[in-house]
């Protein structure tokens, strides 16, 4: 049987990796609930914005926690580039062509960072490397408390940008009726840039996070994405709280499946997870409205 | 009734210019190996044909409105059923790759079960998830199917030219069937439910059915192709399962032209050309770029792969119709031309 220490641990690792997953899931649930846009390549964000804290850390010698705010920056200003030049030009048309165009940014991404960072795999030094925290028989690493608290102080800032400041108003009416709020007044485009931005800087944090917590290489980003989306879809769609949760909830599901049954199967774990609540509950746990 | 149906129409494509089309690709594809006999070449042709029948499988979902991302796993199964049964059983290859198509099918049916209710995104979430799920499984129970090291495949006929000729003649009527499909009601069917399903529905379309038809056709080819490819590289292992197996037939049908017949085709023949012949230029290439980029140590492959995501962008950004499409622009031009220049003369 496992003992109480193992569940404890087993809890905490997976309400941290849930963290950074529940950053990816939000910023992919933002895009899609304002733009409608189903970005495929948001884990290659994720995975940009790893290398991007990585380079940071190495150039300017700064903290990998300070790092995070460069790589949310220069990762938001990829996100723009991407909006502009590719989704742009296939939003509204055939579904199918926002998927195409993910899968090319997915090849251009990972071969990018092939040839400018290699195809080894790297890690942040985090400044409290090898420091944890014991609590009788249970050590919990400081990297994977302080990536909590940080996923905490994202989400409360993102949740304050969203309910109380204008252009937090202005994205909710665009995902409620973009056609309505641009007779409104609203410049929608600006939104979506803004948006897409937004969730691209999320995934820029979160890819600095897993960096110092896990090794990645240029193809890490897949997986992540479809975590992200099982978590969207666990949670419901467009729903930022349901997305939290369903972030804890997976990543407990995915390190008890790992503790119990092996490592090959963390990654099955995220699409039965997905398979099931489809087919179970096409809304989602906690969601209002169907697709 | 239905006989009827097809005897009329097989008569009456005789009369078309596609129908010469046709025969002149079978007979061009019959006789390039007696030009050029180079083992490398007819190599690359016998996967060009291979792929069409893959990329074909997964254009004819495609046309009805759901992006399969992780056809790979119907390929896996095909592949690892009829070598597996080969190898245990004692069955004829040949037969096994039916076996592998009918066996990839099913599992088709039940997957598509799901799938026909889902959106275009959730689709490709769930398929995608489904190759990874078969690669787990088949990781799992290793010691039945031999997965993780992968295993020797036994012969289908022998490889070079009689192989090449088999596939082509596979590629050929399974163009030929998924061709009479596309024209056929049901084909109609996909496109209405590709261009709007909800209208497609309230017009009398039974979606979640013809949604579950095209599932059932296109996985028994993908098994079909996974079977031949398993005994054309004489190996097989979990890698068929990867992503990259997933996106081909998708750049393939994609870049040529989605929703065409002839589409798949000139993708496989593009993408299969890229990858086999461009490594060629990679020693040229080598020296000249290495320099700019020290962390890796050979600069060709991702290269490749990032000038193939810059196209397929292009593509779907710029021709959202596929290469075909300039094809049939190119024809439509000239045709005019024609017209034009035997107008003058006639006055």
């Amino acid at each position: 049987m496992i003992d109480l220490s193992t569940l404890i641990l087993t809890l905490m690792w997976g309400a941290a990796i849930g963290c950074i997953y529940v950053l990816l899931a939000t910023g992919l649930n933002l895009i899609f609930g304002v733009m409608k846009l189903v970005n495929f390549a948001h884990g290659e964000l994720l995975m940009i914005g790893a290398y991007m804290g990585y380079s940071v850390c190495i150039l300017l010698g700064v903290n990998a926690y300070i790092a995070v705010f460069f790589s949310m920056g220069i990762v938001a200003l990829i996100g723009i580039a991407v909006e502009r030049l590719c989704f742009r030009r296939v939003l509204g048309s055939d579904k199918l062509n926002e998927i195409f165009v993910s899968l090319g940014l997915i090849l251009i991404f990972d071969n990018v960072a092939v040839l400018l960072w290699g195809g080894k795999s790297k890690r942040i030094i985090s400044p409290f490397e090898n420091m944890s925290l014991t609590l009788g028989e249970v050590s919990i690493s400081y990297d994977w408390l302080i990536a909590v608290v940080f996923v905490i102080v994202i989400l409360i800032a993102l949740l304050f940008l969203i309910k109380k400041t204008k252009i937090g108003m202005a994205m909710r009416a665009t995902s409620q009726k973009s056609q309505t709020s641009m007779l409104m007044g609203i410049n929608i485009e600006r939104i979506y840039i803004f948006t897409f931005a937004l969730g691209a800087a999320l995934a820029g944090a979160a890819g600095v996070l897993y960096g110092i917590i896990f090794p990645f290489n240029p193809y890490i980003g897949a997986l992540p994405t479809i975590k992200a989306f099982a978590i969207i879809i666990l949670g419901g769609l467009g729903s930022i709280p349901g997305a939290i949760i369903g972030g804890l909830l997976y990543g407990i599901a995915e390190q008890t499946a790992v503790i119990s049954l092996g490592g090959i199967w963390r990654n099955a774990v995220a699409f039965s997870v997905l398979i099931i609540v489809l087919v179970l509950r096409p809304k989602g746990l906690f969601g209002e409205k169907g697709e | 009734m239905f006989t009827k149906d097809i005897i009329s129409w097989m008569v009456q494509s005789t009369k078309s210019t596609k129908f010469y089309i046709l025969v002149a690709a079978i007979a061009f594809s019959l006789a390039i190996p007696l030009v050029v006999g180079a083992p490398f070449l007819i190599h690359v042709l016998t996967l060009i044909a291979l792929f069409t029948i893959y990329a074909s499988s997964w254009n004819l979902l495609a046309s009805s409105g759901q992006g399969s991302l992780g056809h790979a796993a119907f390929l896996g199964i095909g592949g690892f059923v009829s070598s597996l049964l080969a190898i245990n059983l004692g069955i004829p290859p040949i037969i096994g790759i039916f076996i592998g198509g009918v066996f990839s099918a099913a599992i088709g049916f039940l997957i598509g079960l799901t799938c026909v209710r889902l959106k275009a995104w959730f689709l490709g979430m769930v398929t995608f998830g489904f190759a990874v799920i078969a690669e787990t499984l088949v990781s799992q129970f290793d010691e039945v199917t031999h997965g993780i090291l992968g295993f020797r495949t036994p012969l289908l006929v022998p490889s070079g030219l009689p192989f090449y000729y088999l596939a082509v003649l596979l590629a050929t009527l399974s163009v030929i069937v998924i061709y009479y499909i596309m024209k056929s009601k049901i084909g109609l069917a996909f496109r209405a439910i590709h261009q709007n399903e909800s209208e497609s529905r309230m017009i009398g379309i039974n979606t979640a059915k013809y949604k579950l038809y095209a599932f059932v056709i296109s996985t028994f080819f993908a098994g079909l192709s996974g079977g031949l490819y398993a005994h054309f590289l004489r190996y097989i292992s979990v890698s068929i399962f990867a992503a990259g197996n997933s996106f081909k037939p998708l750049m393939m049908s994609v870049i040529g032209g989605l929703g065409t017949i002839e589409g798949p085709i000139i993708g496989s023949i593009i993408i299969v050309a890229i990858d086999s012949l461009l490594p060629n230029i990679d020693k040229f290439l080598q020296p000249a770029l290495s320099p700019l980029f020290p962390a890796v140590s050979f600069v060709g492959p991702p290269l490749r792969f990032l000038g193939l995501g810059v196209f397929l962008v292009i593509v779907v950004i710029f021709f959202p119709k596929g290469v075909s499409s300039l094809l049939h622009k190119i024809h439509n031009y000239f045709r005019a031309e024609t017209k034009k220049a035997n107008n003058i003369e006639r006055k």
